[in-house]
């Protein structure tokens, strides 16, 4: 008969609030094999944890059941506790009366019920649990950076630094993400530009920092330490050896319909292109879609006039492999497409701008070298209207139902350009609510207001009426009830932000979650926030949700400092939870390699012995490396030849038996 | 069918002679009008006794994981719906196909004796006799013609692929049978028709015959596990005793063990000696399978996954789908 130990946590009153710790205690010392129950108020303090040690050694337990919180929080705290005190930390259960009943019932009596059946089923399974030993593995010491944003760039910077080897994959040509498009930054006004080229200078020039720009992620196999990832280079079109980045072949290109997508199409390019002129790495690429060569076999006039002999159209795509022990996912955000707000005739006027668009349209880099101009008529505007929370914190389908945090910042930071530079032009701002939380941020919203007289309006607008060369914005203003025309020359939304399209694609393949809004998932919102619940694969900027710069880039150290430390461990133990196949009962059917999601099943052929003969026979093998111990496959086999460590089908079915006595 | 009879015998016979294969699996008769039963044959001349008529109804495909753990090669004769299990048993990997040589016998259709037995016509019958359409019952007194579909199996009256779609030698020429798909599922559509209630109480009352003789777990070529999940004590799935529950268990588990791998050889409702149609269990999850995720046949082409046992982004999900519990 074993020798179980039961330990019962109050965790303050949030179990013993609705669950009678006493009748728990007391229904648990009647079950076959307990010997010993204890409660405490917090069973993870020292104190708790003392009380546990002690009683493996002075009872001589060699079970242990703790009924507290999800294993999720506290299991590793209690099989540590268990191990210091001489027992296998795979003999200790948890039976989670916390989140799986104290804290979803309100009727003490139902959900003491329910804790102990909850404690029963532990017991039951504790019973049949063995020790079991974790391996080790290695860790690969080289760190992956999905996305080039300035996330990627801080968080690749800071892995770099610490002597690790980091790999970015960038989406587009270059690097630089939306902060390259930003114009000045609040809440400090300095240029963008300023500040971030010389970080993506050292991006490509730092000895441990390898680009893979205009670049995807292809597949993703492996575990945390050891990541294999496959990559696809796109087909540039422009060796990057030879490339001296003169520019000649994009002066020349005849191909300029295209449009500018760093100007957010206020500007065309050639079918040969570098985004903008900071570019990393500053080598041109052939966008095929637009290329004459590729659409009509004629032209060819880039690789005529390149003194480099860099063109190359029949380059292909690439795929690269590559090991990696951590991977930071930093993929960032878009602006929501506006085609569905038809109030605003964002589609059908030049003059109804994006916030965005309003930054390249104030850059000196910009279209218009910085000069604010209708891009209707060329002309200065007298009056301009800025509308936030376009889409945000909207209930309908069309738009956002949270905050996108930034826009109450950045478009007092725009009115006050427009102020700086022109301060006759009146600029007005409809709001819902102004949020600027975040050091000097409320000030200097204020400052917009106060210094520069910008008229904050709170209230929606209605509509906007082309009139003439006019945009008649009708709002209504909430504090006074009354409805005003504004005859704008421009508007300018703030549209709100929203996770990647291809966010979910990528999730997929990482198999990290997003969330309702397809923004990546965190661990813990609170605890964990750069983690995601893939071990090994951490989170930076706005893909997990709306950031402006300086959280992005604390976010982003955040996560290297958890990346490097898990490079710096060199081993990990792995989780010896993993499947078995008990090859006498493996009929070699396979289907379990084709459930594994981790594709750690596959088949061999052995030889047993039947009857005398020696019989060849086809049985699925698990590489234990591989095994994420998701328990999959022991479903999919019929016969039950597949089995879980730590989670075995009997052991499932006495917990079963044990709630429905 | 004689003239097919004949050719079994010669091709077995050569077979065997010229060292094609050591073993041949066939059929051969018993006592009785209606006992065809299966035959193996390693002596030449043991093949003058194989038959081929309307009997043989038993599918030979199974036994061939017995009879290929030795180092031989094995000769078998398969109907269509056997060919559709020896495929299955292939994607399996229960059976090692470059050991097999098939010999394919496109399918008239089998009859029913018990259907023969119910017309009334069983006493003193000598001889069965069936061409194309026609069943010719001879008995001392005389023969008596009828359609042949009147005696034919519930299921060969359903069946979609007469002709085996695996062999490497077909003995004679496809048949051609004109088995409308409309009422394919006629026996699925019965039982969606009852009410949520009428349909347990009606599931409770077959289950409550079953002797758990195994017959149709052991018959079926979807059952092909080394050892059945049942049969393993240390599995402590199954109970010993003798109550509806445990029976009841042991055909939904059976059904979802074979779902998506049946063959719909309807051989399991044939074997039960109880009565149980167990094959519209498996029928009502074929037809699930093809509204959810297009056609599958298990068996017509190995080279395709299930599509229980493979995941794709736009399956769709059955819970929303049938939401409402209905049918
Ligand atoms: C109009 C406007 C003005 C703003 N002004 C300010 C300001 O003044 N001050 C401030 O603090 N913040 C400002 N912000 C916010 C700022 O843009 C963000 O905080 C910052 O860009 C977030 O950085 P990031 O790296 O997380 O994302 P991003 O800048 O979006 O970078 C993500 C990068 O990942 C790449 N990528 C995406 N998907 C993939 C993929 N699947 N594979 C590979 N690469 C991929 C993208 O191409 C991109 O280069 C402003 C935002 C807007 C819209
Ligand atoms: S070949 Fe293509 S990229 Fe080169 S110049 Fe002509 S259109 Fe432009
Ligand atoms: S438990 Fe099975 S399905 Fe899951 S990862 Fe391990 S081998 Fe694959």
């Amino acid at each position: 008969m074993q020798r179980i130990g039961v330990f019962v946590c109050w965790c303050g009153t949030n179990i013993a609030g609705t669950v009678d710790i006493d009748q728990v205690k007391q229904a648990a010392e009647k079950i076959p094999g307990v010997v010993n129950v204890q409660d405490y108020q917090y069973m993870c303090s020292e104190v708790g944890q003392n009380l546990i040690k002690n009683a493996i050694k002075e009872q001589k337990l060699d079970r242990v059941v703790i009924a507290s919180c999800s294993p999720r929080m506290h299991e590793a705290t209690f099989r540590k506790a268990a191990k210091s005190a001489g027992l296998n930390p795979y003999l200790v259960e948890i039976a989670n009366i916390r989140e799986q009943c104290s804290w979803v019932h309100k009727n003490k009596e139902e959900a003491t019920e329910k804790a102990i059946a909850l404690v029963r089923a532990a017991v039951a399974k504790a019973t049949l649990n063995t020790e079991l030993v974790p391996g080790e593995i290695g860790v690969e010491p080289r760190a992956l950076e999905i996305g080039g944003g300035i996330a990627g760039i801080q968080t690749a910077l800071d892995i770099a630094e610490a002597g690790y080897k980091v790999d970015i994959i960038e989406k587009t040509p270059s690097i630089g993400g939306k902060m390259a498009q930003i114009d000045k930054t609040f809440p400090t006004l300095d240029c963008s530009a300023c500040i971030l080229t010389p970080k993506m200078v050292d991006a490509s020039t730092h000895p441990n920092i390898n680009l893979y720009t205009y670049s995807e992620v292809e597949a993703v196999q492996g575990y945390v330490g050891n990541f294999e990832v496959t990559i696809r280079q796109k087909a540039r079109s422009v060796n990057a050896d030879k490339c001296t980045g003169c520019g000649i072949c994009t002066d020349k290109c005849p191909s300029k319909k295209a449009e500018s997508e760093f100007d957010e199409g206020l500007r065309k390019r050639g079918a040969i292109y570098i985004p903008f002129p900071q570019a990393v790495p500053n080598v041109p690429v052939i966008d095929r879609e637009e290329c004459l060569k590729f659409k009509t076999g004629k032209c060819g006039l880039c690789e005529r006039v390149c003194p480099s002999g860099a063109i190359e159209f029949n380059q292909e795509d690439t795929l690269v492999t590559q090991k990696y022990g951590a991977i930071v996912v930093a993929t960032g955000y878009d602006l929501i497409n506006l085609d569905k707000f038809g109030e605003y005739p964002y589609t059908e006027h030049p003059d109804v701008i994006t916030s965005l668009e309003f930054e390249r349209l104030t850059s000196a880099a910009g279209p218009t070298a910085g000069k604010f101009l209708r891009p209707s008529n060329g002309n200065k505007p007298k009056k301009v209207v800025f509308v936030q929370c376009v889409g945000s914190r909207d209930k309908s389908s069309r738009g956002k139902t949270y905050c996108s945090k930034i826009c109450c910042m950045y478009t007092a930071k725009h009115a006050m350009l427009i102020k700086e530079k022109y301060p006759e032009i009146e600029v007005y701002v409809f709001y819902i609510d102004v949020r600027t939380p975040g050091k000097n941020f409320d000030e200097f919203q204020r400052r917009a207001v106060e210094e520069y007289g910008v008229n904050y309006i709170k209230g929606m607008v209605g509509k906007v009426f082309p009139e003439g060369d006019k945009l008649q914005v009708h709002g209504v203003d909430a504090l006074s009830s009354e409805t005003l025309i504004i005859d704008a020359d421009m508007v300018v939304l703030a549209a709100a932000t929203k996770a990647k399209d291809d966010a979910q694609e990528l999730g997929r393949k990482l198999s990290i979650s997003t969330d309702a809004n397809n923004f990546f998932t965190e661990a813990h919102p609170k605890l964990r926030p750069v983690e995601t619940h893939s071990a090994g694969i951490y989170l930076a900027g706005a893909c997990q949700g709306p950031k402006d710069i300086p959280e992005t880039v604390a976010q982003s150290s955040a996560a290297a400092a958890k990346a490097i430390g898990l490079l710096n461990k060199g081993k990990l133990v792995n989780n010896p939870c993993v499947s078995q196949v008990d090859e006498q009962i493996c009929s070699g059917c396979l289907a379990c390699t084709k459930m594994c999601p981790y594709e750690a099943i596959s088949s061999q052929v052995i030889e047993v012995k039947e009857q005398g003969k020696i019989v060849k026979k086809t049985v699925a093998h698990v590489n234990e490396a591989l095994c994420q111990g998701c328990g999959g496959c022991t479903v999919t086999c019929r016969a039950g030849a597949l089995d879980l460590k730590g989670f075995m089908n009997r052991q499932i079915l006495a917990e079963v038996d044990a709630i429905c006595l | 069918m004689e003239k097919i009879a004949n050719k079994v015998r010669e091709t077995a016979r050569l077979a065997l002679a010229n060292g094609e294969v050591n073993k041949i699996l066939g059929w051969k008769k018993g006592d009785f009008w209606y006992d065809s039963y299966p035959a193996f044959i390693t002596e030449e001349e043991g093949t003058a006794s194989l038959i081929w008529d309307s009997f043989c109804v038993a599918n030979l495909s199974k036994y061939l994981i017995e009879q290929l753990k030795e180092d031989i090669k094995v000769g078998v004769f398969l109907k269509g719906c056997d060919a559709r299990a020896f495929n299955q048993l292939l994607k399996d990997n229960r059976v090692d196909r470059d050991k097999v040589v098939i010999y394919g016998l496109p399918c008239p259709g089998m009859i029913d004796p018990e259907k023969v037995k119910k017309a009334g016509l069983a006493k003193g019958l000598l001889d069965v006799q069936k061409s194309e359409d026609e069943v010719v019952f001879i008995t001392k007194e005389g023969e008596q013609k009828f359609s042949a579909r009147e005696f034919a199996y519930d299921k060969c009256l359903t069946c979609q692929y007469p002709n085996p779609v695996v062999y490497d030698e077909l003995l004679a020429e496809e048949v051609e049978r004109n088995n409308t798909t409309e009422y394919f599922y006629q026996d699925v559509e019965e039982i969606e028709k009852m009410s949520p209630d009428e349909r347990f109480a009606y599931w409770v009352e077959q289950f409550s015959k079953c002797i758990r003789c195994n017959a149709c777990r052991n018959v079926c070529p979807a059952c092909s596990c080394e050892k059945c999940i049942f049969d393993n004590s240390k599995a402590n799935v199954a109970g010993k005793a003798k109550v509806d529950s445990e029976e009841q268990f042991f055909h939904i588990v059976r059904a979802y063990h074979v779902a998506g791998r049946c063959v719909d050889c309807g051989e399991c409702s044939r074997v039960c000696p109880v009565g149980i149609p167990l094959a519209k269990l498996n029928r009502k999850i074929i037809k699930d399978i093809t509204e959810f995720y297009g056609e599958h046949n298990a068996g017509v082409n190995p080279s395709l996954d299930a599509p229980l046992e493979t995941f794709k982004l736009e399956d769709i999900d059955p819970f929303e789908t049938r939401a409402k519990g209905g049918k």
